[in-house]
């Protein structure tokens, strides 16, 4: 028993918690861009592979894999604005909103999913783990990246957090998310908020491209990958609350990971599912409020 | 008979000689369905090497009695809609005398009846699926490459001559490939008496194995046998080595598990990983060096199995027509069952009772990037039992 403990459950709680890490990353950036601009971002996935590429050009041209983690998040974040400015904002003002926006970028996952394919080719790419060899720790075997990535993933969700909740930025934003007439009379810039809120979002999802490419590989349609369970972590979690977001998104990876032990694999995605079916009819709004609104 | 009448009757010969001699010399037209684009584009490519360079050289000497082999393309997308389609209109337009080029095992299945209805022969050079020549075997359809079951033979015969008492943990990816493969493997590695530590049956396009690294480790196997493929695998291979699941494990699999397409991606940790395959670029004979010769000045690339497999078609069709002297389809079917012909990996002898190619198989090893060839099992004993009850 205390072997099955050690050796069989541990060993999956942790793995689960790494899963998890990555999928809240992913989860933050469209939480806050559904808290915020109230936009579903359809293209989460695409910018998520968009920056894992970023990555792969950057180590390509020489670049230590380090600098490709720092600068692509900027890049992406450039990317974020240039899309929100020039595609979002057209239809952002109109009464379909939700309709308009989630076509709209439903559209551009598909075009840059594409043109990803056409660059870079269909067949699988990989970036080198940086940090190799394992650590041992109370009998349990656990890779180096692994453990970097939790703690990176530590760090981010506690600098998003504090950003929003204890700067006169995060302020502004929120304002701008609970009523934006008022905020705007107040003096705070709207449109660039939302646009630097998207692109916010957006380095987000590329840092998390970068952080797992070592780890998943990078091909054109890994996009898909994490963003629908990102997208139930959202929902579960409260769309727009960035509380939400983390709680659910380490809770149901640990869901998945240790049901996993005892039932076939194939039924994990089921059961993800079957639980976010039961938490919108218990609490239609998710576990927490929005963004702005907590 | 007055001069005019000679005159005439001069003429009409004179006008009828280049037909009648026409007959003799226009080329036999081979039509290939293959996927030229899609999913399957980098086998089709293999596929069309392979052909051009067989018919160019079999042109180059002569013919096939006399007659120059005319290959005709159609792309099949890996779709056996579309295959169906576009070997109808070979058949029906093209009037292609026989077909070859599929290789999804669907598509082969498909055009095999299309090929019943028009009275016509094809060979696949690529599927795999062991139905092909087993019950859904075709009196039309004849395979020159290794089936699936052949592939487990020569892995299992390897992996029984490496370790004794072998204990194996099967993990596929769950779909129809996933599960027959592991089975059919895991009843040859039975069969040679390798033991079975587990199995698990990962959803296909998974993103992360290590929830399954606690359950292999607690079945301390010896041998990890898995069959998923493309992106899967270098997910797979890339998160075993990051856990170090496969320390002191054999890692052996599908011979579609690792590939030139992402052998690439999975960089060092492919080393090591051991499938059974019919062909190999490192086979040490003087047909094999020279036809990888050949092969990579003409295409600036090494030939894989399907490559080699489908240069190897044309000269069994060749030495089909020249042994039945026709390329009529029930005096051709005749002379193919039984018939031995030479391809770069040796003798191929094409079995009467299912239109089987028998054939020595390799077990492979990955080194360095490289497939280099570790065991060998004699066509007899890879070939397995003759399943076809159609003819």
């Amino acid at each position: 028993m205390l072997d099955w403990l050690q050796f069989v459950l541990a060993p999956q709680v942790v793995n689960g918690l790494s899963i998890g890490v990555a999928v809240v990353l992913m989860a933050l950036g469209l939480t806050i861009i559904f808290g915020l601009l109230d936009v579903i971002n359809m293209a989460h996935g695409e910018f998520y592979a968009i920056g894992a590429y970023a990555a792969l050009a950057l180590i390509g041209v020489g670049l230590p894999f380090w600098w490709a983690l720092a600068l692509t998040p900027l890049l992406m974040a450039a990317v974020g604005y240039a899309t929100e400015r020039a595609l979002i904002q057209r239809v952002f003002h109109s009464k379909d909103r939700h309709t308009l926006t989630l076509l709209l970028t439903f559209g551009i996952a598909i075009v840059l999913e594409d043109i990803l394919k056409i660059v870079f080719g269909a067949n699988p790419l990989r970036i080198e783990q940086p940090i190799t060899g394992a650590t041992e720790m109370f009998g349990l075997f656990f890779p180096n990246y692994r453990l970097f990535l939790m703690a990176v993933g530590a760090v981010v969700i506690a600098a998003v957090w504090l950003v929003v909740f204890r700067t006169r930025l995060g302020a502004m934003v929120r304002a701008a998310a609970f009523d934006r007439h008022m905020a705007a009379s107040l003096g705070v810039p709207v449109s660039v908020v939302y646009a630097g809120t998207f692109a916010f979002g957006v380095a987000l999802a590329g840092l998390s491209g970068v952080l797992l490419a070592p780890i998943y590989s990078v091909f054109p349609t890994m996009g898909r990958d994490f963003v629908l369970i990102a997208f139930s972590v959202v929902i579960i979690g409260g769309m727009g609350s960035i509380k939400g977001a983390v709680i659910a998104g380490l809770l149901l990876t640990q869901v998945q990971s240790i049901s996993s032990l005892v039932i076939s694999p194939v039924w994990s995605d089921p059961l993800l599912f079957g639980i976010m079916v039961l938490v919108l009819m218990w609490r239609p709004h998710g576990l927490f409020g929005r963004l702005g609104h907590g | 008979m007055n001069r005019h009448h000679l005159n005439s009757l001069a003429a009409a010969l004179a006008i009828a000689a280049p037909l009648a001699a026409s007959a003799q010399t226009a080329p036999i037209r081979v039509g290939v369905v293959t996927p030229l684009s899609g999913t399957y584009a980098g086998i089709g490519q293999q596929v069309k090497w392979g052909l051009d360079l067989a018919a160019a050289q079999i042109n180059a000497a002569g013919g096939v009695m006399g007659r120059k082999l005319e290959l005709v393309y159609e792309d099949e997308e890996a779709n056996p809609a579309v295959a169906t389609q576009k070997a109808e209109k070979l058949f029906q337009v093209g009037k292609v005398d026989f077909l070859t080029g599929t290789v999804n095992s669907g598509s082969t299945l498909a055009v095999g009846q299309v090929a019943e209805r028009n009275n016509r022969l094809i060979a696949t050079t690529v599927s795999f699926a062991d139905s092909i020549t087993a019950d859904k075997c075709s009196p039309n359809v004849f395979r020159v490459n290794a089936r699936a079951g052949m592939q487990s033979a020569a892995l299992a015969d390897w992996m029984a001559s490496t370790q004794k008492n072998a204990n194996v943990f099967y993990l596929g990816p769950d779909y129809e490939m996933g599960r027959s493969t592991v089975a059919a493997f895991k009843a040859a590695a039975e069969g040679k008496g390798a033991k079975t530590a587990g199995e698990v049956f990962a959803p296909l396009d998974n993103k992360d194995y290590s929830p399954y690294f606690g359950q292999i480790r607690g079945a301390r196997p010896t041998v990890i046998y898995t069959s998923v493929a493309g992106n899967d695998t270098v997910r797979l291979f890339t998160q075993m080595a990051e856990f170090g699941v496969n320390r002191n494990v054999q890692v052996v699999g599908a011979s579609g598990t690792v590939t030139s397409q992402n052998l690439g991606a999975i960089g060092k940790a492919a080393d090591g990983f051991v499938t059974g395959v019919g062909y190999s670029s490192s086979i040490d004979s003087q047909e094999n060096r020279k036809f990888v010769a050949d092969f990579e000045a003409a295409n600036k690339s090494k030939p894989d199995l399907y490559g080699a497999d489908s240069y190897g078609v044309l000269f069994f069709y060749k030495a089909a027509v020249e042994k039945a002297k026709s390329t009529d389809t029930d005096k051709l079917r005749e002379a193919m069952r039984g018939l031995q012909w030479a391809t770069p990996q040796g003798n191929k002898t094409m079995r009467a009772g299912d239109h089987q190619a028998m054939q020595d198989m390799y077990a492979v090893k990955v080194e360095g990037g490289q497939f280099r060839i570790v065991g060998k099992v004699a066509a007899e004993a890879a070939i397995g039992p003759d399943a076809c009850t159609r003819f």
